[in-house]
């Protein structure tokens, strides 16, 4: 117990050194992205909103395999079959629920003709949860609106795989 | 005014009422208008600390968040819980917020600047900040939960904890000051040292002064201290249960309280609406903006400590409220009265 | 015996057993495709490779080598391992990688094999082969370029089916399995080489791209379609049943199952009834089940009531049905809807008494007024398998392709009384003779008596062996038998008492132009022609969503469970009876299914044994002397009762197989 312990005991030395501290800080720049306005680059790999992608014919390439519903941990998936018209093998109703989805990617990393992806798009908040219900149509429309970015970042991954 | 409107033709009684209700007005409106402004600037220094960004997207540089903010809170629901007493439920807010404006009655802005300039106006504001406390006390039992009561009970204990030490505070200005008046208290700082304004710059006050800055923090229960809301301990205290327009009450009074106690500050140790230098040219400037300068550079003070200092722990409160506070408070009181007995009152003989 | 050691375990195998036999018997598996236990040895996929000494210095195929005494067989050395390897790179060669869209992905042999035997890689770089498909019927679909020739349809079309119309042409690269002259198989157990079929290449075309292995429920079941009471397992997601295949029971289906069997399960879902129906004015309309009980509650029988129970159901709800209508004071009861009226006063004179795992050994056998392959198309395969082992037949009755050697001893009930000399004379120096009566006998006035009198006639009954066999169609009948569904005169008798109440169960066959005065209440599920002729609709549950207690056609006692559930508002038979019985006034004193099984148990008690109940044998004595020709029952296999009428998978197969409509030309 010396004298400079009571000094700084009295004087609050250390709570005066904090709020310098503080003080500094305040003028500092902001290290926060101004993110509507400003971005972060994300990387090739990034996760986001799904997407069934289509041939560059326009045949989509899902064929109903239901390995992404299989490996899918967070049961989000749901995928019914039947023969198209012509034969081939094709979902009548493939849905993602996206409030149950963890984003994980299995079900890209499972899909044998890269039909299911997951884009680079995060920005699909909705009012409501129904509109997190993903259906076929969405999902291929999702598809025909990112293809290019998909497409790309299939691109730059591709050696790496 | 009430001269005003009796030259208007109005008799004294409803002149009076007139006057009043206009003053009322006066100061009421605009201080919703500063608490508005204030959480916002609450927030936007403690991101600025934080190397964050705060509100920045409703209107220009975010100023109009805290509108947008309120309109939100005004559009919800109220939610009453069903095992809640709902009357005192629905009370607790108004009075809070109530108790909350009231206090304004007695502050000086300026010179003669004030709804009412009673005698003993520091006793009424030491009176209705008591008063708060049911307000939150209230709130807490009503809803008939848990962590609302918990922090209920930690409410009142904190609050009037610190309402002792602030007491004994208080009694050593009104002692130099030799008044309870709060003019003449702002009146009696001038001129310490020939040039200074404020008991702050007074030796034996100066400790008194950070002493109360703390309390003050204590007894809005502002951080480090707002263990009534502890939101890692008790979801959100006594206002869990509370949605929409009486959660807003909520946030009001306890932000038009902390302007107050800001207000407080200003006025009992720093000069109140006295310019800081007792220089001529300075007092060209109106009182009014002195005092809300002040106001704002301690409610600086305030944010800045809430981004600085970590929660205190509910034993560290106590024991800083009743082992340090109240024994240094009541020391100073007895050296404060004891100064005065031997210069100004001439107790040596 | 002989001993043999595999991996340095020495044990004893049965003589004339492989070495394949052998490994399994030492508990080592041994990967294969073209082998089938009950199919003959082909020995042509080359999966089966073990090293075998003494021999020459080369793997061995283990399917097709005789176990001998002091064999040394390795199935785990480095040749081995080493020559599955090659054996599977060279079967991956043309075989396509479509697993994704492959129906068989998840249950496939060659999947699973390549997986645990195979390399990681092909280095195979050429093009691969392609074949075009090939017609195999409305039951299967073809996608060729999966073949790998194992052959193993082939054998069962030829040895267990009877149809030899599957086969191979070209060789080597270019072999390819196919149908003659590309007509249709036409066999009533074509759906088993889906089953048998180790890769994708044929495949259940109703279930095309329905469902994976891993997303259905597994429930066990017993198929009503027949009395043979096939073990089934039903194949559900959600509250569809989407497949039925069959169970392994060697003394039932063995591992068979008629297409009928496994591709009605398409008409559970379709023409249910969801929801009660009333009849107001004239017109069904939708009600709910408070108001459909008091329309039956307003009925005033005055105890004149009467159940006829349909051919599908299980023993519960004929229990449950007979209980309300004896609660209600009536006691008319019956089962056998088209009018049939036999004597039941001793249930072995109606009952298929040889056990049908014994039935192939039978060595000389009479075959009356009977279409097996359409009445009981797994007995026939039976018959097959006797014949193969030397049995000789002989038939009474309409001339049918019966897929065997038949002699035809012409279509007259007479010939039963005088029946040729050298048909005597066959049975005479038989060890094991049978004779199967069908229902063209049974629905002869006197024929049944004259069948019986052929017991003595024929030695029929020997030391442990009993050659007299009634051939049922319906899978309720012997369960309904046991439980007093059958009043004597049959359903002109129950037409006859006219009752003011008549409780239909599922009866969709019965000609209800004879109930006019009745208030018919038709508990069922299907909207048939029972529910047509109904007053009242109760919808009830299908053999795939109740559990229940079934008795075949040898009085096997099976029990199935609960797939899924039932559609709508339709609940549970028996829990119908039971709630409409509070409606009545008469409740019924069981309140849960445990307990009416109780009950029913404690009534009969054999029904809660399972295997086959024992009848004793007596023969009660009937009138004889039966002439004219013997009719057959059914006249359309794949359309026989209400489920596989609402089935588009059945109506097709009747409409391709039966009537010889094209329709896949007609689609052209």
């Amino acid at each position: 117990m010396s004298l400079g312990y009571y000094v700084k005991s009295f004087t609050l030395w250390e709570f005066v050194k904090a709020h310098w501290l503080t003080l500094k800080y305040f003028f500092k720049p902001k290290a926060t992205i101004n993110y509507p306005y400003e971005k972060n680059p994300i990387s090739p790999r990034f996760r986001g909103e799904h997407a069934l992608r289509r041939y560059p014919n326009g045949e989509e390439r899902c064929i109903a395999c239901k390995l992404c519903e299989a490996i899918c941990p967070a049961q989000a998936i749901t995928i019914e079959a039947q023969p198209r018209d012509d034969g081939s093998r094709r979902t009548t109703r493939y849905d993602i629920d996206m409030t149950k989805c963890i984003y994980c990617g299995f079900c890209q990393e499972a899909c044998p003709v890269d039909a299911i992806v997951e884009g680079p798009n995060f920005e699909f908040a909705t009012e409501t949860r129904e509109e997190l219900i993903y259906d076929k149509a969405k999902l291929l429309e999702n598809g025909d609106k990112w293809e290019r970015a998909i497409a790309a970042n299939l691109a730059a991954d591709a050696p790496y795989r | 005014m009430t001269a005003f409107f009796q030259g208007l033709g109005l008799p004294f009684e409803g002149a009076w009422l007139l006057s009043t209700i206009i003053g009322i007005l006066v100061i009421a409106l605009p201080l919703m208008l500063a608490v508005a402004m204030i959480i916002y600037a609450d927030r936007k220094i403690w991101a600025a600390m934080a190397l964050r960004r705060g509100p920045n997207v409703v209107g220009p540089l975010g100023l109009l968040q805290s509108f947008a903010d309120g309109l939100k809170v005004f559009l919800q629901e109220t939610i009453v819980p069903s095992a809640s007493n709902k009357a005192l439920f629905l009370i607790a807010p108004i009075i809070t917020f109530t108790v909350a404006l009231m206090a304004w009655a007695v502050i000086p802005f300026g010179a003669g600047v004030l709804v009412s300039n009673i005698n003993v106006g520091l006793l009424y504001i030491l009176a209705i900040s008591s008063l708060g406390v049911y307000g939150v006390v209230l709130a807490g039992w009503a809803s008939n939960s848990k962590y609302p009561f918990y922090s209920a009970i930690r409410a009142s204990a904190q609050m009037i904890s610190y309402e002792v030490s602030i007491g004994f505070i208080l009694i050593t200005v009104v002692l130099w000051a030799g008044s309870f008046n709060m003019s003449a208290i702002v009146e009696s700082q001038k001129g310490y040292y020939g040039f200074l304004n404020g008991n702050g710059f007074n030796p034996l006050l100066f400790p008194m002064a950070i002493m109360f800055l703390i309390s003050a923090m204590a007894e809005t229960a502002r951080a480090p201290f707002d263990l009534t809301e502890a939101e890692s301990e008790l979801v959100a205290g006594y206002q869990t249960e509370y949605s929409s327009m009486a959660f807003a009450l909520f946030w009001l009074g306890e932000y038009a309280n902390v302007i107050l106690m800001c207000g407080l500050n200003a006025i009992l140790f720093w000069g109140g609406y006295l310019p800081p230098f007792d220089w001529a040219p300075l007092y060209l400037v109106p009182g009014i903006i002195w005092f809300l300068l002040k106001i704002a550079f301690f409610f600086f003070v305030f944010s800045w400590v809430k981004a600085t200092v970590p929660r205190y722990r509910y034993d560290q409160l106590m024991r800083l409220g009743w082992k340090i506070f109240l024994p240094t408070s009541l020391f100073f009181v007895f050296l404060v009265s004891g100064f005065l007995m031997l210069t100004r009152y001439g107790g040596a003989q | 015996m002989p001993k043999v050691k595999v991996d340095g375990v020495e044990l004893e195998v049965p003589a004339g057993a492989t070495v394949l036999q052998a490994c399994e018997q030492a508990g080592k598996e041994i990967p294969r495709f073209c082998y089938h236990e009950r199919l003959s040895i082909a020995g042509n996929c080359r999966m089966c490779l073990v090293e075998v000494k003494p021999g020459p210095p080369k793997p061995q195929a283990s399917c097709a080598l005789p176990a001998t005494e002091g064999q040394e067989i390795r199935t785990d050395s480095e040749m081995v391992k080493k020559a599955r390897e090659g054996v599977m790179e060279f079967l991956l060669i043309n075989h396509p990688l479509d697993c994704p869209i492959c129906d068989q992905g998840g249950e496939c042999d060659l999947q699973d094999q390549s997986v645990a035997y195979g390399r990681g890689s092909s280095r195979y770089d050429e093009n691969k082969r392609a074949v075009t498909e090939k017609n195999m019927g409305p039951i299967v679909k073809t996608v060729m370029t999966r073949c790998i020739q194992c052959t193993r349809c082939v054998r069962f079309a030829e040895e267990v089916a009877g149809v030899p119309e599957i086969g191979a042409i070209y060789r080597g690269e270019n072999m390819q399995i196919t149908t003659y002259l590309e007509h249709a198989a036409k066999s009533e157990l074509s759906g088993n080489v889906v089953d048998l079929c180790p890769v994708g290449a044929l495949t259940a075309k109703p279930y095309a791209f329905e469902a994976r292995p891993w997303e259905l429920k597994k429930t066990h079941a017993i198929d009503v379609m027949d009395a043979l009471g096939t073990n089934i397992r039903l194949d559900s997601r959600g509250r569809q049943v989407l497949r039925a295949v069959p169970r392994i029971n060697d003394d039932v289906n063995e591992e068979w199952a008629s297409d009928k069997t496994r591709h009605n399960v398409d008409g559970l879902v379709r023409k249910r009834l969801d929801k009660p129906f009333v009849r107001k004015d004239g017109k069904l309309v939708p009600a709910t089940w408070a108001e459909a009980f008091a329309a039956v509650a307003a009925v005033q029988h005055g105890g004149s009531v009467a159940a006829i129970a349909g051919d599908l159901l299980d023993c519960e709800t004929m229990f449950a049905g007979k209980a309300l209508v004896e609660k209600l004071g009536g006691s008319l009861l019956e089962g056998r809807q088209t009018g049939l009226s036999y004597d039941v006063s001793s249930l072995s004179s109606v009952v298929f008494n040889t056990p049908l795992a014994d039935l192939e050994t039978a060595d000389v056998i009479l075959l009356v007024g009977t279409n097996l392959r359409w009445e009981a198309p797994l007995v026939n395969t039976r018959i097959r398998k006797a014949i193969k082992k030397g049995a000789k037949v002989f038939a009474v009755g309409p001339e049918f392709d019966l897929t065997y050697k038949v002699e035809w001893l012409g279509n007259d009930a007479s010939l039963l009384a005088k029946l040729p000399e050298a048909v005597v004379e066959a049975f005479k120096g038989a060890a094991r003779p049978a004779m199967i009566v069908g229902g063209g006998v049974l629905a002869k006035d006197g024929a049944h008596g004259d069948t019986l009198a052929l017991v003595d006639t024929l030695g029929l009954i020997k030391d442990g062996w009993n050659g007299y066999n009634v051939l049922h169609f319906a899978a309720a009948r012997m369960g309904g038998l046991m439980l007093g569904y059958a009043t004597k005169g049959g359903i002109k008798a129950v037409a006859a008492a006219a009752p003011k109440l008549l409780f239909s169960l599922g009866a969709d066959e019965v000609d209800y132009s004879a109930f006019e005065g009745s208030f018919k209440v038709y508990v069922g599920h299907h909207g048939d022609k029972g529910a047509h002729a109904a007053d009242v609709i109760l919808p009830g549950a299908s053999y795939a969503e109740k559990a229940g207690t079934y008795v075949n056609l040898e009085g096997r006692v099976q029990f199935g469970e609960k797939a899924v559930f039932a559609p709508g508002d339709a609940r549970e038979d028996w829990s119908i009876l039971r709630a409409l019985s509070e409606a009545l006034g008469a409740r019924l004193p069981f309140d849960s299914f445990d307990a009416l099984r109780g009950q029913m148990v404690k009534a009969v008690p054999a029904l809660g044994v399972e295997g086959i109940a024992d009848y004793g044998w007596s023969v009660p004595s009937l009138p004889t002397g039966a002439t004219g020709e013997l009719g057959s029952p059914i006249k359309d296999f794949y359309l026989t009762n209400a489920i596989c009428r609402a089935s588009p998978t059945m109506q097709q197969c009747s409409a391709e197989l039966i009537h010889g409509e094209s329709f896949a030309e007609a689609a052209e």
